[in-house]
């Protein structure tokens, strides 16, 4: 494993100064979602501004990861409209792949391919959902290795690496597809404590270059850094949203200050 | 601990000491494995009495006693052995095995024409050969060509006569990409490029835009397929029908058909029963569930008697073909179960990552799910292949003169009259030596393949 970003805590220091834009990127609006008899989104209204860098927090079953999924379509909506640069998620599929194309995702558990090397990982998706030539989707694949800081890794299989570093792949494996929008749904959870600043690193890396980010995770650290909005979500419903100084110094709900006191105690 | 701390000695290891006595090589390892325990002893001396034993009197039919050159069966048994007595029954008579072998490997097929069935084996030995080549790229189009045309091919050959357009069209495409493959290995292995770049190369289109390229390439093979065609028509071979197949040959002929179609016909079902369509999933179900659920001896009899009533006559229906098609059917529908087996062990979260990177539900399945599903099907779907080679035999239930019926068929001969044993032990053997194989290559499969994800 690399030592050489763990050293620096990523998330301490300068916040990162947002370079977000009017433009709206992403628009739910009064989005539910049932589980069978159970109501797991609840009249969500949310809209994401073009470079708008927002984390979820709250309670495990809320519904933060729901939410997000939802906007990738990994989950179905019941009621309600999500807009993704401006294209309707509905059974279309034309749009959902549309839409999957410029979202990235990465997941808590990383799900690389375990039967493809690093850099197939990575090429996979340029080559056969963009079409590119494998030389360049290739070269392509390199450049974010090397932002990822893992380049030398681009010949072995994903069983091979630590947990922090398949993370970054998975990331790398993302941007490969140039999103414009990306999901982080809890990026570090799995992850052991001196491999989750390696993560951290290159999420605020990714921050500073203007990235739209919705990120579902727990490390407020990493909120009070990058986060131009943190929502906080309880039982399917957003009870507070607000900027990350605002939301840690001077929460409104109870269940917020109830949530940040659980947190904050440890 | 105690005195290197407040001394400054050198740490010195203390030296290593032999082993105790008998814990080690061959007196260690049978005091540990074989007379542990008196009741280990025992075990012991009785297991090593009874193999020896069996040894003993394996040797003493099989090759002791045993009679490799007579013209009858009673010559066999009427043969003196050196202590004066008579072989009777207790040695084989491999005389007669050897008097029949040819027609337990060929059937019936007639002698001048069995290098027809010799170059069949070797076409598809060759034809597969390239997947052991590690220079050769293209390999996924290799096997497919080879599954999906050499059948044609090989009943073009051994079938002989007129062959009709449709066989002869298929037959042609089949040779053709055969001496195409090789093409392709020979430019891989003397230039280091393959058969198609060279192609472009030497028509000057290199420098052209890429759709360019796939006309040229595909009017070059247009001529090798022409070429092929007319060569084919030229071919002047003696009809032989496929009952007068028979045999190992036949038996490979079954079962390796249904091997082949298994894995593609077993994909589709397996996806078609997990499919959100209705009418496929409930098509795909009900046919799995059918035919698994019917002896193969019952598919074959409804094959071969009822299935010709419902056919048009002019179609005539050739036995062996509907024979085929009920053992594909049936290993199609047990091969859909080992898939969707293998499918169920996939992780949602490669599902989701793979769709979450645009990736359509084909593409998902062809690059994601199948290559890992397959590899932890390996040992399942070479165990059911096994189970498929020896189920063929029970073709010779209906009539099939395959290995086993020729077997029980030479102990019939008026010469060889009583001859039973010895043929089912050939036949076994036979089973033994390609069934053990195709275990042993699995294994093998299992380490190299399913294992080779790096470390896990
Ligand atoms: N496929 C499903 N079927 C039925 N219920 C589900 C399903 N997926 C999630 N749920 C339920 O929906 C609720 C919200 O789940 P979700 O995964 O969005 O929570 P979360 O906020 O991400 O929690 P965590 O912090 O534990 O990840 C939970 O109560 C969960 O039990
Ligand atoms: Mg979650």
């Amino acid at each position: 494993m690399s030592m050489d970003t763990s050293s620096v805590d990523p998330t301490s220091g300068e916040y990162v100064a947002s370079t977000m834009s009017d433009e709206v990127v992403i628009e739910l609006v009064q989005v539910n979602k049932w589980y069978g008899e159970f109501h797991v989104l609840k009249d969500i209204a949310l809209s994401v501004n073009k470079g708008e860098r927002i984390v979820i927090c709250g309670p495990s079953g809320s519904g933060k990861s729901t939410l997000i999924r939802c906007i990738n379509r990994l989950e179905e909506h019941q009621a309600g409209d999500i807009l993704v640069n401006g294209t309707a998620l509905d059974t279309n599929v034309k749009n959902i792949d549309a839409i999957r194309r410029d979202v990235g995702m990465v997941f808590q558990s990383f799900n690389l391919f375990p039967h493809l090397t690093i850099l197939e990982n990575c090429t996979l998706a340029p080559i056969w959902v963009k079409g590119l030539p494998k030389a360049e989707a290739e070269k392509i694949a390199m450049q974010y290795l090397e932002r990822v800081k893992i380049p030398e890794q681009a010949a072995k299989y994903p069983g091979q690496l630590s947990g922090g570093q398949q993370q970054r792949v998975a990331i790398a494996r993302s941007l490969c597809m140039s999103p414009n929008i990306m999901l982080f749904d809890e990026p570090t959870s799995a992850l052991d404590p001196e491999m989750i600043s390696e993560v951290l690193d290159v999420m605020v890396g990714l921050a500073e270059t203007g990235m739209t980010m919705l990120v579902v995770t727990h490390e407020m650290g990493f909120a009070k850094k990058v986060a131009d909005r943190v929502i906080f979500m309880d039982q399917g419903e957003v009870v507070e949203q607000n900027t990350p100084d605002e939301f840690f110094n001077n929460p409104k709900s109870d269940r917020t200050k109830l949530f940040l006191s659980q947190i904050l105690a440890h | 601990m105690s005195d290197t701390t407040h001394s400054d000695a050198v740490f010195r290891p203390k030296p290593s000491l032999p082993p105790p006595p008998n814990t080690v090589g061959v007196v260690g390892w049978l005091r540990k494995n074989l007379f542990g325990g008196p009741i280990d002893t025992i075990f012991t001396v009785v297991g090593i009495w009874l193999i020896g034993t069996l040894l003993v009197t394996v040797y003493q039919y099989g090759i002791a006693n045993a009679v490799w050159e007579a013209n009858s069966y009673r010559e066999c048994l009427d043969t003196v052995l050196p202590n004066g007595e008579k072989v009777g029954h207790s040695g084989a008579c491999w005389a007669g095995v050897a008097v029949w072998m040819n027609q337990y490997i060929y059937g019936r097929y007639p002698d001048p024409e069995q290098w027809r069935v010799q170059l069949c084996l070797a076409i598809l030995v060759l034809w597969l050969m390239p997947f052991w080549l590690p220079r050769v790229t293209a390999k996924i189009q290799t096997g497919l060509s080879a599954v999906l045309t050499f059948p044609f091919l090989a009943a073009h050959i051994l079938l002989g006569g007129e062959a009709g357009s449709f066989l002869m069209l298929t037959s042609s495409l089949a040779l053709a990409l055969f001496v195409t493959v090789w093409l392709n290995v020979i430019t891989s292995y003397a230039m280091n490029k393959s058969v198609g770049k060279l192609v472009v190369e030497l028509t000057g289109m290199a420098d052209k835009d890429d759709r360019l390229h796939k006309w040229v390439l595909l009017a070059g093979f247009a001529v090798v397929f022409l070429g092929a065609l007319a060569y084919e028509s030229s071919w002047d071979l003696v009809a032989v029908p496929t009952t007068d197949w028979g045999g190992l040959f036949l038996t490979l002929c079954i079962s390796g058909i249904a091997i082949a179609s298994a894995i593609p016909s077993g994909v589709i079902l397996a996806l078609g029963r997990r499919s959100k369509m209705p009418v496929i999933r409930v098509f795909c179900t009900m046919w799995i569930e059918l035919f698994r659920s019917v002896p193969l001896i019952t598919i074959l009899f409804m094959a071969v008697t009822m299935m010709p009533l419902f056919l048009p006559v002019e179609l005539n229906p050739d036995k062996l073909v509907m024979v085929i098609v009920a053992v594909c059917i049936f290993a199609s529908a047990y091969m859909a179960e080992i898939v969707r087996g293998g499918l169920q062990a996939i992780p949602k979260g490669q599902y989701e990552a793979a769709q979450a990177l645009g990736l359509n539900y084909w593409k998902v399945t062809t690059f994601i799910v199948m290559p890992q599903a397959l590899k932890l099907m390996i040992p399942n779907i070479v165990g059911n292949f096994i189970g498929l080679l020896k189920d063929t035999t029970l073709v010779s239930i209906i009539g099939l003169y395959d290995i086993l019926l020729m077997a029980k068929a030479s102990g019939q001969d008026p010469n060889w009259l009583g001859l039973h044993a010895e043929p089912m032990l050939f036949a076994a053997g036979v089973f033994f030596i390609i069934c053990f194989a195709m275990s042993k290559y699995s294994q093998h499969l299992e380490r190299t393949i399913a294992g080779g994800y790096g470390r896990r």
